[in-house]
């Protein structure tokens, strides 16, 4: 992947000086899309009754851990949540904007 | 053919005034116009390697070089329209030559020609409606304001103490509905807006909400519309909309204009050079 000049936000851009940093964007950006669609169907399932209070302890507890890890996670590497949401272009948004 | 012709609007010839300047251009070049008829489109000379096909692709996604492009667009399209009525061309309208200008001039007169006629002494006004920042829920993801890296006990909500796996889920669904429920509000007030709107304009163009990017802007962009409005009732129009949206706090609405009327001008003119 190739350094794109400034201005090209969205974009995942690798340049050596800041590989790691790079990197890990794109790890979060693919671990926050799971944990977006985990949270989503597990939401769907609460709201439908459908998981037991076991089932549910259990993944609201993950998702809530999840977030946690995440949250200190982008911390350290200085990444907002904008950082993780790639551009895809004509198809709009990886992750909905709220 | 290191040249080509970047073409801003397209005129009457007649025009009542004449134009002292029509600003920079989008490279700095002369603008000036090539006439075919009754109809003169205004062009400027640009590099044929920032403008030709595969370069325009690349281009149009850096948004600085857009906004550079636009704002040079936009002051050709103001100082044209200063003098009588001007067709704005689509941001990025290139040509070979003077020849491909003529014959698009040439093959879209009638309609080039009934469009200025529609559009002559008309403006047009930009309304954007925003959900506000206050009326949402509590931000939904990573990082948000709530986050403390004091561990999951601090997830948002502020029960004190631990929270459990369950009311974590409860939580999240909860907020996920109230944000779910402003934005539909939001959406509703934005249609009520746009219906009062619509019956005081001519016509009316819905744009695709407008990137956060762009914006620079928090809350969703719920409505971004366009509205042609004869320059004669431009006030009016300005005052109604405010007086239809004072006092909410639940959306924001923004106005812009009077512009030219960029967004009702047929497309057709943008035919390949």
């Amino acid at each position: 992947m190739t350094t794109a000049p400034a201005g090209r936000r969205g974009r995942v851009e690798i340049d050596h000086d800041t590989v790691e940093r790079d990197l890990m964007k794109l790890v979060l950006t693919v671990v926050e899309l799971l944990r977006e669609l985990m949270e989503r169907q597990a939401l769907r399932r609460v709201d439908e009754n459908t998981l037991t209070e076991d089932q549910e302890e259990r993944i609201g507890l993950t998702l809530m851990l999840l977030q946690d890890r995440m949250n200190t996670l982008c911390d350290r590497y200085g990444l907002s949540p904008e950082d993780l949401n790639l551009d895809l272009g004509p198809l709009g948004p990886l992750l909905p904007r709220d | 053919m290191t040249e080509l012709l970047y073409a801003y609007a397209v005129t009457g010839r007649e025009p009542g005034t004449a134009v002292a300047s029509y600003g920079q251009g989008v490279t700095g070049a002369p603008v000036f116009p090539v006439a075919e008829g009754e109809l003169a489109a205004l062009v400027s000379r640009v590099p044929a390697a920032g403008f030709d096909e595969v370069a325009l692709q690349a281009q149009l996604e850096d948004l600085e070089w857009l906004e550079r492009v636009a704002r040079a667009h936009h002051e050709v399209v103001a100082a044209a329209s200063s003098a009588g009525c001007a067709l704005p061309l689509r941001l990025a309208t290139v040509y070979r030559d003077e020849d491909g200008v003529r014959r698009m001039l040439r093959t879209g007169h009638d309609r080039l020609r009934a469009e200025l006629d529609r559009l002559d002494g008309r403006i047009e006004w930009g309304v954007k409606v925003y959900t506000t920042p206050a009326a949402q829920a509590a931000p939904v993801g990573p990082a948000g304001p709530g986050a403390a890296p004091a561990g999951p006990a601090a997830a948002r909500g502020g029960a004190g103490g631990t929270v459990s796996g369950r009311d974590y889920l409860r939580q999240r669904l909860r907020q996920r509905q109230t944000q779910d429920g402003v934005l539909q509000q939001s959406s509703d007030l934005a249609d009520r807006l746009d219906a009062e709107l619509s019956r005081l304009a001519e016509d009316r163009r819905v744009h695709r909400p407008q990137d956060p990017r762009l914006s620079r802007r928090d809350g969703v962009n719920v409505l971004n519309a366009s509205y042609l409005v004869p320059a004669a009732d431009a006030h009016a129009f300005a005052e109604r909309a405010r007086t239809l949206v004072a006092g909410e706090t639940r959306v924001r609405v923004e106005m812009t204009g009077p512009w030219a009327p960029y967004s009702f001008a047929g497309t057709g003119a943008t035919e390949a050079p």
